[in-house]
């Protein structure tokens, strides 16, 4: 099933959580909203369940107008970030819930509803813990329980909101994985919501980038990394150092050199904000063109060395280098040097 | 363990000690007190006091005023709780305000307002004789009256559970396509069952032994509008003190019937509630 924004806004109050927002997500698509906190994110994905509804804009599904359309008619899987688990229930029960409170004309039999809770228990990887209540479950269990619960009503439209928000960063990639895979499976259209940029990357196939009640790019994992079409995702993605600079004619001049701009749609002469990540820095001697910095720590824990160096005026500058230089101590004055610069204009 | 807060002995104990006498004088003595009172001349005088066909009707009318309000209470104090935690509108914080208000006023102007609206020299009063209807000095208005007085305990237990247990368990069943009935049925009611069961006690045992405010409605008619707190009073009144402990004992049996079950249910409830393991 497709689902498309039109335009939607929503406002609490004064705070306006979306500002226009119009989006498309295609047949089975796994499509991420990223962003910080109070982007709309959430509020988007609230509205497309019909948990919200916009002030105005229009959400489709299949083509389909949903204005007037209650939650329980549209159709879609929701999988909260605090699970939602019905607590007094059983995961069977649990999982059972939407098949049960259907029509009775429309209701399967009970050893099909069975049947089903079975099947779904297998996806998840529980077997045999259908007897289980939540409270005896650790919380990537009962987020898979809850996501074999959204799955049990065979939905059109999977929503997740921060699914992996409340694990801790083993079980969260782990889960991660797994999430994939069973989308892989079942060809569900899905959009989950995340503040996490690797989760994103790592997991959707489009990633929708929203600041401010904005959408500020939308584009493949590669293309949102690769070519951040502004400022905003540029910093929000890959941890990049934030420069001043100047722009001219395409080109950055920052700290005495002239370098390409990575950035799309490079325009523009005057004063600018370049991004520089962390691997993309080579080390020269102080004194050369460059950032001129002072080392303050170096570790060299994982595959790479990290620097964290200082400017003149105080500001932190990280570099990772494949391999430290041995020369290199605290203190020591250097020279960072950027390979790829990705700059915008202010 | 021995830290800056642990006291030392003569200090816990001292304290204890006050506690206890001070719960032993105030409470504990009272209430034996009744049980004695209500005992002293054997448990035939007792039997007599207690069958006694006004104590019978006050018995009934306790009952019957009970009967009414705790089940009103509770249907009111749902849909109040619900409203305030599961949406959204503007003029939420004062019918907060609204629900408190029974417990600030003293239940003698509760009762004085009913007496106000419906008293024959009342706003309604004219028009109520007209058309023959007695709600003051009547079985109304002492319906009226408690159902005032306790209809904050059942939303007043509820709200806080509600809040603290959010909205994510509706939107869940909503989204899976549960009607707002089934929603209420299969997903909040069980929620709250403990928390609700606790507030329907309280609620009754407040029905039945209101004082205050049904005094004033009711016209202390011996076999009409008498309830079991007012015949009491009436019996001791009269220097009736036996008969007077032996009704007083029934009720203070009913106390002490709903502090077990309170108790059982915090009991029952805490566990329920450290098992959700938020």
């Amino acid at each position: 099933m497709t689902v498309s924004a039109e335009n939607v806004v929503k406002r609490f109050g004064a705070f306006a959580a979306l500002e226009g927002v119009s989006l498309d997500a295609r047949e089975g698509e796994f499509l991420a909203l990223l962003g910080p906190s109070g982007s709309g994110k959430t509020t988007l994905l609230r509205i497309m369940a019909g948990l919200d509804f916009p002030d105005s804009g229009t959400i489709r599904m299949g083509g389909v107008d949903m204005d007037d359309r209650p939650a329980r008619e549209r159709g879609v899987g929701f999988v909260f970030q605090h699970y939602a688990l019905f607590r007094h229930m059983t995961v069977a029960k649990n999982i059972a819930f939407g098949l049960s409170v259907r029509p009775r004309r429309d209701r399967p039999s009970g050893t099909a509803i069975a049947a089903r809770v079975e099947e779904l228990l297998g996806l998840v990887q529980l077997p045999g813990l259908g007897g289980r209540y939540p409270a005896q479950l650790s919380g990537g269990q009962r987020q898979r329980v809850a996501l074999a619960r959204a799955l049990a009503v065979e939905p059109r439209l999977l929503l997740l909101d921060e699914p992996f928000g409340a694990l801790d960063a083993k079980v969260r990639k782990d889960l991660r994985r797994w999430l994939r895979a069973v989308h892989e499976a079942s060809h569900v259209t899905s959009v989950f919501v995340t503040h996490d940029q690797e989760e994103a990357l790592d997991l959707a196939d489009r990633v929708v980038v929203m600041n401010a009640g904005r959408i500020e790019q939308v584009g493949t994992p590669h293309e949102v990394y690769q070519r951040p079409a502004t400022a905003f995702v540029c910093d929000f993605l890959g941890n990049a150092n934030r420069f001043d600079c100047r722009l001219a004619e395409g080109a950055v001049e920052l700290g005495g050199l002239r370098l390409a701009n990575a950035a799309p749609a490079a325009t523009g002469s005057g004063a600018g904000v370049a991004f520089v990540r962390p691997h993309e820095f080579d080390v020269a001697a102080a004194g050369e063109p460059g950032v001129a910095v002072t080392l303050r720590r170096m570790t060299a824990t994982g595959a790479a060395a990290v620097l964290e160096c200082a400017m003149p005026d105080g500001r932190i500058v990280e570099a990772s280098l494949p391999v430290g230089p041995d020369w290199l101590v605290p203190g020591a004055a250097l020279t960072l040097v950027p390979t790829t610069v990705r700059a915008y204009s202010v | 363990m021995s830290s800056a807060l642990a006291p030392n002995p003569v200090v816990k104990w001292s304290l204890i000690a006050v506690a206890l006498a001070f719960l032993g004088l105030n409470l504990a003595l009272p209430l034996a007190a009744v049980f004695a009172g209500a005992f002293a001349k054997g448990l035939g005088a007792w039997h007599d006091a207690v069958i006694e066909p006004d104590a019978l009707a006050a018995m009934r009318l306790t009952l019957l005023v009970a009967g009414i309000a705790v089940p009103l209470n509770i249907v009111i104090g749902l849909a109040a709780s619900w409203a305030i935690t599961k949406f959204d509108f503007r003029w939420k914080s004062i019918l907060i305000t609204l629900i408190d208000l029974p417990f600030s006023v003293s239940p003698v102007v509760s009762g004085l307002i009913y007496v106000l609206l419906f008293g024959l020299q009342g706003w309604f009063g004219p028009w109520l004789r007209e058309h023959d209807v007695k709600i003051i000095f009547a079985v109304p208005g002492i319906v009226l009256a408690t159902v005032f007085i306790t209809f904050p305990f059942v939303a007043r237990e509820l709200i806080p559970l509600m809040q603290e247990q959010g909205r994510d368990d509706e939107e869940a069943a909503r989204s899976l396509g549960a009607s707002g009935w089934q929603t209420f049925a299969r997903v909040t009611l069980p929620n709250i069952r403990w928390g609700l069961l606790y507030g329907v006690l309280l609620c009754n045992a407040r029905a039945m032994g209101e004082f205050g405010a049904v005094s004033v409605v009711s016209g202390h008619i011996r076999g009409l509008t008498n309830t079991m707190p007012l015949h009491i009073e009436i019996l001791y009144n009269e220097y009736n003190y036996v008969a007077a402990f032996a009704v007083a004992s029934l009720l203070a049996g009913l106390a002490l019937v709903t502090l077990g079950l309170k108790s059982l249910l915090e009991w029952r409830y805490r566990d329920q509630l450290a098992g959700a393991g938020h």
